[in-house]
């Protein structure tokens, strides 16, 4: 679109096409009495017959002729009437083109401005939408740093616990193992009376008086007994150890909780501190596909914190394991009546890293670590605690998860 | 550049400024105190409570020895914020300026606004801003909250244009702000148009010819 600049000088014919100079060509020469003619400021023609030795007036727009009034048929007086009024007539115009033509540059002024404040807008716009994607990529890229932080202290604290229990049975396969120890050596004694009797066996009745072979043929069974027992309990450690940790099982398995809890609760009781007792009130379950090695460690960890937390009140106390299946769901609950916890612990219970224990003692991960293997599960845990009544775990899982 | 055609040369000056800082009384004023040979009408194109909406024009000329005819157009600017598109087409294609200011102390920053509004627009419509011919007016001295010339010269020391303090109502130095620029417009022009050799006008002839003072 070409803009007519409203700034320039019209000439005659401009504003006056050959329509309009027709319109009001006659009437002019009319009023002229007779002839009339428009001509350009060049002298030329525009309108009506030019008769040589007519007057001319100038018709003047700012300060130049922008054309001529012919006429030879009026007076002087009334061709410049004329040609004033004439004037008017052009000078009308020029400041309706001058106007019009204006206010086109200024509505494509304010067109273009809006348009380079549009193409400012989309810059910035591009801009943010790129930070945003950026941010977007940087935030997932911490996201997945902190997902293997997580990854790796899941780990940790699983070897953590692992090592723990391994301990635990250490101390526990000791016992044991000491006094299977000292019967063998007791009975290696008595195989040396044994060896002593051959050479003297002329004056047996006397030998085996002076050996007291009778107490040791009495004694022998009970030690031999003893060692059995003492086998046998190694045999079940080892049996829970390999249950608990499920280093011979496949990771999923179809499981009774029961079982998982009834082991937790031997690994436990094993290393059971003086003072604190646990109650098992375990009701039939359906059994539930699951990861039974991750739920062991769950219930392990829960019923340690229960007696942590008896531990940490100084009085006795008891914690009960109690569970049972409705239509809806199976319902697990653990209660301990330790110190409890105050509503700011309670609040950030399940946040990882916090804890309540001196640095070493714990890496704040047990209960996070514990819902994060229930939420696995498709289950729920949600904690009741009171400051100095104790604190009641509530675990339910769906029927039959997968 | 000033627009040449065949026997005439027309330089088109704006009288640009914040709103009712006096462009339009410059020009009526102007209207009456010059004399020079070929003297139009102001044309007041619009106005709305005796604001300019479009833009008012004054022509002036004369004929130089050689026959030339010097045509000088003087325009103003609607001074009122929201018509900066008019005010940029109106600017567009100016051989000068002279720059009406407000002197009252509450007006500085509408001043200020306004200036920078004329060298961003002079940016916009292609016109060299620092060596474009141009004058600041200081207008409306008369009033009593006017800020002192002192301060005003002291502020403005380090600018290049020259400094005019008026009072148009009263028709005080209107004249010699117009005066100003037209010095600054033939120094800027004489060379390139060849005004003194070829058409035998002086920066004197030039000045005298567009005020109309006997030589």
């Amino acid at each position: 679109m070409s803009v007519t600049d409203f700034d320039k000088e019209w000439q005659l014919g401009e504003l006056l096409d050959a329509a309009a100079l027709a319109r009001m060509g006659p009437p002019l020469a009319e009023l002229l009495e007779g002839d009339a003619a428009i001509l350009d400021r060049d002298g030329s023609p525009l309108w009506g017959t030019l008769i040589p030795g007519a007057r001319r007036e100038a018709l003047t727009l700012e300060i130049e002729p922008a054309g001529y009034l012919v006429s030879s048929s009026a007076s002087p007086r009334h061709l410049q009437a004329a040609a004033r009024l004439f004037m008017g007539l052009l000078r009308a115009e020029a400041r309706y083109r001058a106007a019009s033509a204006l206010h086109l540059e200024a509505v494509t002024q304010d067109f273009e401005t809006l348009k380079l404040e549009h193409a400012r807008l989309l810059a910035s716009e591009a801009r943010y939408r790129k930070l945003s994607e950026e941010l977007e990529e940087r935030v997932a890229v911490q996201v997945t740093t902190l997902k293997q932080r997580q990854e790796q202290l899941y780990q940790a604290e699983k070897l953590a616990s692992v090592g723990q229990l391994a301990a635990g049975m250490a101390h526990e396969i000791n016992n044991p193992l000491g006094f299977v120890r000292s019967n063998l050596g007791t009975l290696r004694l008595y195989l040396d009376k044994f060896a002593a009797l051959r050479p003297q066996l002329a004056d047996a009745q006397t030998a085996w008086q002076t050996l007291d072979l009778d107490y040791v043929l009495e004694d022998s069974p009970d030690l031999l007994r003893d060692c059995d027992g003492g086998l046998e309990r190694i045999a079940r450690i080892v049996a829970d150890l390999k249950s608990f940790s499920h280093v011979d099982r496949p990771e999923k398995a179809l499981a009774d909780l029961n079982t998982c809890l009834k082991h937790a609760v031997s690994v436990i009781e094993a290393s059971l501190p003086p003072g604190v007792e646990l109650i098992t009130d375990l009701n039939p379950l359906p059994c539930q596909q699951c990861n039974p090695g991750h739920l062991n460690q769950v219930f392990y960890s829960l019923i340690r914190n229960g007696i942590q937390a008896i531990q940490d009140s100084g009085h006795p106390g008891k914690v009960t394991i109690r569970s049972c299946a409705t239509p809806e769901d199976i319902r697990i609950l653990l209660h301990d009546n330790g110190i409890g916890m105050t509503a700011e612990q309670l609040a950030r219970a399940f946040e990882p890293f916090y804890t309540t224990r001196a640095v070493g003692n714990g890496t704040g991960l047990g209960l996070s670590t514990a819902r994060n293997i229930i939420l696995a599960h498709g289950g729920q845990i949600t904690l009741k605690s009171l400051p100095g009544q104790g604190t009641t775990v509530y675990l339910r899982f769906p029927h039959g998860h997968d | 550049m000033p627009e040449e055609s065949p026997g005439s040369l027309t330089f088109k000056l704006v009288y640009y400024g914040p709103a009712q800082s006096g462009k339009t009384t410059n020009l009526l004023r102007l209207h009456d105190q010059l004399s020079p040979e070929l003297k139009g009408e102001v044309m007041t194109m619009e106005t709305k409570d005796d604001r300019t909406l479009f833009f008012d024009l004054l022509p002036l000329g004369f004929r130089a020895p050689s026959g030339l005819l010097i045509k000088l157009r003087l325009f103003t600017v609607p001074g009122q914020v929201a018509h900066d598109g008019t005010r940029k087409a109106v600017l567009s294609r100016a051989d000068g300026v002279v720059f009406v200011a407000d002197s009252a102390r509450n007006q500085e920053v509408n001043n200020g606004e306004a200036f920078q509004s004329m060298a961003d627009n002079c940016h916009r419509v292609g016109l060299d801003f620092e060596h474009l011919p141009l004058v600041v007016q200081f207008n409306k001295r008369d009033l009593p909250n006017a800020v002192p010339e002192t301060e005003i010269r002291d502020r403005w020391a380090n600018a290049p244009w020259p400094l005019c303090f008026a009072c148009a109502l009263q028709g005080k130095a209107v004249t010699e702000t117009f005066e100003t620029l037209l010095r600054l417009l033939y120094r800027h022009h004489a060379l390139p148009l060849a005004l003194a050799t070829t058409h035998g006008i002086s920066e004197e002839a030039f000045v005298t010819g567009l005020l109309g003072r006997s030589s």
